[in-house]
């Protein structure tokens, strides 16, 4: 029988399903697994399968199911973004090692100059003396 | 449930864009009913694919919405399927298909028609 480590991550993958799908499989799919671990099959392997099956499952689940589905995965897609780049705007001096290695990467000044040709819109610091941040940011 | 879900297509080989999973499976299941892991097994000896697990109840779910297998009472926490009458059709067509792709195949090669 393979460890209880190993088949907390199998369980981890199975608690993934929809209910109505555990309450017919999970029990035969956690025999599974444990008979494909003990067969030698990595761990890992049984347990992204089941992973990957359960965000199958639930993509292709009724029209609500997927509207669901749709919606976390672009709240996933907007944390995964949103996170870096709040980390990127957050004001001076929280960020100033990376304002510094900005600049250096993209050696544009941090302030336009009177009689810049480049149009002081806003994500060029419209608000006058905004930080080099919004320049960064275009470059992302 | 429609004709389609059913399988019941008229010859065509509704498998096509089934996946190999589901083919797989059914050929499985042509001998005779199994059960999850006894499918996987199976497949592994005769066609040496080591089928997920998460890919197996993916095509299984899919296969008995199609009509092309159905579920027999559970033993113990066991789930045995069995194909139906739709589903030997459907794999029927599929393989005639295969048969004709690999012969043409075949010839294109130099190799001789099957």
């Amino acid at each position: 029988m393979p460890g209880s480590r190993s088949m907390r991550l199998v369980e981890f993958a199975l608690r993934c399903y929809p209910r109505r799908w555990r309450s017919r499989h999970g029990d035969e799919a956690a025999e599974i697994a444990s008979l494909l671990i003990r067969d030698g099959t990595p761990v890992h392997s049984v347990a992204w399968n089941y992973l990957v099956g359960a965000a199958r499952t639930r993509l292709v689940g009724g029209p609500r199911r997927r509207v669901g589905a749709a919606v976390c995965a672009l709240l996933l897609a907007a944390g995964s973004l949103g996170v870096p780049l709040a980390l990127l705007s957050s004001p001076a001096p929280a960020n100033a090692a990376s304002v510094t290695h900005s600049r250096t990467a993209h050696p544009r000044p941090a302030h336009p100059r009177h009689g810049d040709p480049r149009p002081a819109g806003p994500r060029h610091g419209g608000r006058g003396g905004a930080p080099d941040r919004c320049g960064h940011l275009a470059h992302c | 449930m429609t004709a389609r879900e059913r399988g019941d297509t008229g010859g065509q080989d509704v498998l096509r864009r089934a996946g190999d999973a589901s083919v797989l499976i059914l050929t499985s299941l042509a001998d005779g009913a199994k059960h999850g892991y006894a499918l996987i097994q199976d497949i592994n000896g005769f066609a040496g694919v080591q089928l997920g697990p998460g890919t197996l109840y993916g095509a299984l779910d899919r296969l008995e919405r199609m009509g092309l297998i159905e579920a027999l009472p559970a033993e113990d926490r066991r789930q045995p399927y069995r194909i139906t009458a739709a589903g030997v059709a459907a794999l029927r067509a599929h393989l005639d298909s295969i048969e004709r792709v690999a012969s043409a195949g075949r010839l294109r090669l130099g190799l001789g028609g099957i």
